[in-house]
């Protein structure tokens, strides 16, 4: 989830632009992450050192890992290491972004180390799914703190694992978004130790395409059974929830019934707390709520 | 109750349209045909009593009537029903209260395909 999160950064620190960004999203699943990459992820070799050894490359008929090995930047051991790490979101997004162009090594180099830093990462971090890791950057993202700070911060852990894993990881959480009046909305209540109203609101193109995608379907039209397959969702995603939060606390929460509301329904309802969550995808912007009652 | 799994005749009760097609387009692998919907828990209670299934697939989250309601209704009046409690929402509290009013057993969803294999090899090995 990381890598949803560094994509974020990249955009709403104007170090790429949106439209990079989504096709960098679609790419990086049939990029390569290589070595230079690699390596600078766990602080083995500098920008300089990487830009260095590619230079070289260009003029030996050698490997890049022998060659940073010959000039003395890595050890055999350490090329071993690195071709055996996970090749984890982040560093394909960054890969994907240095081929096309978008980042030179160096820039590469430069905005991991601070987005490590803002978010207190380590290159470990990168390559395993960190749980505290995780909650700590959704909640330093939605500013979130206070009384209802554990169950908020995991609901938003649980949402994007269900739309990676269900819908698509090419999306990218966006810092704010503006519910259209047009827009497809439904919601549904979770009632327990933990109130809340969730919901799903997305203009008719991005339904049509997150819906056919759940459902794996080819849908064409935002009618009834589209709606019906991003309610289904929303009930998934807060069943699981529901399930995640039993586990760990011992604490039973119930569902409702979804209900089709509209977005002046949604933006009026009144609650302690609410969140937007808005993700863009490359069909769409998709706007998920949870507000605490 | 039918012996071979493509005579048996089920229940599919769920309140999506998408689950509703994906179960039976799954349960129709096996050469069911006798697939019957219900909509929401009191619909569920109709049905049932209509058809008299072999086997139910229970959503809970249902509008109406809860799947945990319709069950421990249609059980009431037919304690031999295999019930099968089909939900996202399978967290301890919902399940030892479904256990309580006799389901038969419970499917984790996104439905696995192997999973609902197992539940449905067990079934027609019993009868």
């Amino acid at each position: 989830m990381f890598t949803q999160f560094f994509g974020s950064y990249l955009l709403n620190h104007k170090i790429i632009s949106a439209d990079n960004l989504k096709v960098a999203m679609e790419k990086k699943d049939s990029t390569r992450v290589k070595l230079g990459v690699l390596a600078i992820n766990a602080g083995y070799m500098t920008a300089k050192q990487v830009d260095a050894v590619h230079r070289k490359q260009q003029t030996v008929d050698k490997r890049i890992g022998d060659i940073a090995v010959e000039m003395g930047y890595l050890t055999e051991a350490q090329v071993e290491e690195l071709l055996s790490s996970q090749k984890t979101g982040c560093l394909l997004l960054g890969q994907a972004l240095v081929d096309m162009g978008c980042l030179t090594n160096e820039e590469f180099e430069q905005v991991l180390s601070d987005y490590k830093k803002e978010n207190n990462l380590t290159d470990k971090d990168f390559t395993a799914d960190n749980n505290e890791k995780t909650a700590s950057v959704i909640s330093a993202f939605y500013n979130i703190e206070g009384e209802y700070a554990m169950y908020c911060s995991e609901y938003i852990n649980i949402l994007f694992k269900n739309l990676i894993r269900f819908v698509g990881d090419d999306f990218t959480p966006l810092a704010n978004a503006e519910l259209k009046s047009s827009d497809t909305v439904v919601k549904q209540n979770i009632a327990g130790d933990f109130s809340a109203l969730t919901a799903i609101s997305a203009g008719d193109e991005a339904a049509i395409v997150f819906a056919s995608r759940y459902s794996e379907e080819e849908l064409t039209e935002n009618d009834a059974y589209t709606k019906d397959v991003i309610s289904e969702f929303l009930n998934l995603s807060n069943g699981l929830y529901t399930v995640n939060i039993s586990n760990s606390t011992g604490k039973e929460l119930s569902l409702k019934p979804q209900e089709h509301i509209t977005a002046a329904e949604l933006t009026a309802a009144e609650a302690k707390l609410t969140l937007r969550i808005p993700v863009e995808f490359s069909f769409g912007v998709v706007i998920f709520t949870l507000a605490v009652l | 109750m039918a012996t071979e799994i493509s005579k048996a005749k089920v229940l599919i009760c769920d309140d999506s349209m998408m689950i509703r097609k994906k179960m039976k387009a799954l349960l129709s692998d096996y050469g069911i045909t006798e697939l019957y919907e219900a909509t929401n828990g009191r619909e569920a209670v109709e049905k049932f009593v209509e058809v008299t299934p072999d086997i139910t697939f229970m959503d809970i989250v249902m509008p109406e009537m809860t799947g945990v309601e319709a069950l421990r209704m249609i059980k009431t009046s037919a304690p031999n029903a295999k019930i099968i409690m089909a939900t996202s929402i399978g967290t301890e509290g919902n399940l030892s209260e479904a256990i309580k009013y006799g389901a038969s057993d419970f499917l984790q969803k996104p439905v696995d395909e192997e999973q609902l294999r197992k539940l449905l090899d067990n079934y027609f090995k019993e009868a």
